[in-house]
């Protein structure tokens, strides 16, 4: 890796907001491939930021200024990317289940996922299971759905979404991911979600996986 | 200070596994050391799919009532469970919770209208956490609204303005704190309580947080709270506050609390 993308690197681990967009633009200037910076100097830098969270290194609120590090550096490169080059890992169609207001951890996975180079759709809270399906429709190319259930009361709804979506058509073309404070694996297999992720940096590797 | 005593919930693992196992004991120890910690209520939180909630809300308020006569806190996001549980209970108790999501408050406040049951009502609607004070003054107007419309009276409500959590958000405890001081402005009588343990999510050392959370809030004049009684530190910190905040007369309770050894360094096996 280029002395210029390890810097890039450096200071999206450490959060540095202020300094990554200059440090990009130093990349860009020594002929650093935008592409490379992306994806080494960012998102292989947010997966590490990601671990280091799974493993209890580092807090919450350090992963989020390392996403907002991450942010500022994208503004500065995106253009010098091509169209598709933000995202381009996929598409993942985001959302709290019906009847559930939680949004803190569903808002966490979207985070991670967006920095692990996807492009999140995020319906918001209290998804009709109506909604997610007009989603995956609107977006053909859509690969990952995720539902976020943080009540033992909403857990039916989390059912009935996963249900509804394995209905559809588009079933075989989309994977659906699921999480939540009371969801366990078991849980996630006994309705027929393809993944559970107990974690938001958890659920970006799973995201990765299974979208290649 | 009123204290809803939260170690009977079955988002507690062992809890979880005692109901799981129809394991009586730890509910009973946990209903008395709580009754000796003082606490208020007895907040009892089955955590179950709603099928099978009310008749396990109904072994484990027995279980509870065998040990002690601390009334019950009903703690259920199903309104219906809630109410189901009532007869349960051999004393008024607490309902945790209502606020203005659904029909929630039109379930539960007509069965609790004519009876010395309280309600904790927490400041959100259809549309989530709202994110401002303003908005979440909005929410408490239109309950506020409708407990008039119930006759419920101010002091049998414990107003809950959310706690969110302040590694993801900054302003979770200034909110908060404002939320209390213009909710006490409008009703000096009412309750104001918090299920505080949110704020310090993704946090290091998260008692810290707790503990600083539950004296700030305090003073903006939070005056209920579902913690651990038999969480020394937290209990030392809340009796402690309520002295400097001229809650205790001659600073009795506060000296009670650690003749009785519940604050302070622990008694020696």
């Amino acid at each position: 890796m280029s002395q210029q993308i390890q810097a890039v690197a450096d200071a999206v681990c450490a959060g540095k907001a202020k300094l990554v967009g200059g440090l990009v633009q130093e990349a860009l200037d020594a002929g650093c491939n935008p592409t490379e910076i992306l994806n080494v100097g960012m998102i292989d830098a947010m997966s590490i930021v990601g671990e280091k969270f799974k493993n209890n290194e580092i807090f919450v609120p350090e992963m989020l200024v390392a996403a907002r590090a991450m942010k500022k550096g994208v503004e500065v490169l995106k253009p010098h990317l091509g169209a598709d080059s933000t995202g381009a890992a996929g598409k993942m169609i985001l959302g709290t289940v019906a009847g559930d207001l939680h949004d803190i951890g569903k808002n966490l996975v979207g985070m991670m996922i967006e920095s692990a180079g996807f492009e999140v759709i995020d319906l918001g809270v209290d998804v009709p299971i109506e909604k997610f399906i007009e989603a995956v429709k609107e977006n053909p190319d859509a690969k990952l759905v995720g539902c976020s259930a943080l009540l033992t009361t909403t857990m039916p709804a989390l059912r009935d979404t996963v249900a509804a979506l394995g209905e559809q058509d588009f079933r075989g073309n989309i994977k659906i991911m699921v999480g939540g404070a009371p969801i366990t694996q078991e849980f996630a297999d006994e309705i027929g979600a393809d993944a559970y992720t107990a974690d938001a940096a958890s659920a970006a590797q799973k995201a990765k996986e299974l979208a290649s | 200070m009123i204290i809803i005593g939260e170690k009977i919930n079955g988002s507690i693992p062992p809890v979880a596994k005692a109901i799981a196992e129809k394991d009586g004991e730890l509910i009973k120890h946990r209903a008395k050391i709580q009754a000796d910690a003082n606490a208020t209520y007895i907040d009892c939180c089955a955590s179950v799919p709603e099928d099978v909630e009310v008749e396990t809300l109904h072994w484990m308020i027995d279980l509870i009532q065998e040990v002690t006569d601390v009334p019950i806190c009903i703690d259920s996001p199903s309104q219906y469970s809630c109410i189901a549980a009532i007869p349960f209970c051999k004393k008024p108790g607490l309902i945790n919770s209502v606020s203005m999501e659904g029909n929630k408050i039109e379930t539960i406040f007509p069965v609790i209208a004519d009876t010395k049951w309280e309600c904790v009502a927490l400041l959100c609607d259809d549309k989530g956490i709202p994110d401002s004070v303003e908005r979440r003054m909005e929410v408490f107007g239109n309950i506020m609204e409708k407990a008039k419309e119930y006759g419920i009276a101010p002091s049998r409500l414990h107003i809950d303005p959310l706690v969110v959590t302040l590694s993801t958000d900054e302003e979770a405890f200034t909110t908060f704190a404002e939320c209390c001081r213009q909710i006490k402005a409008q009703y000096p009588d009412i309750h104001i309580t918090s299920g505080l343990s949110n704020i310090s999510f993704g946090l290091p050392v998260r008692k810290y947080i707790n503990q600083v959370f539950m004296v700030l809030s305090m003073n903006a004049g939070m005056d209920s709270a579902i913690v651990d009684p038999t969480n020394r530190d937290m209990l030392g910190m809340i009796y402690a506050a309520d002295a400097l905040l001229q809650n205790d007369e001659y600073c009795l309770e506060y000296i009670g609390a650690y003749r009785e050894g519940l604050i302070g360094p622990a008694p020696k096996a």
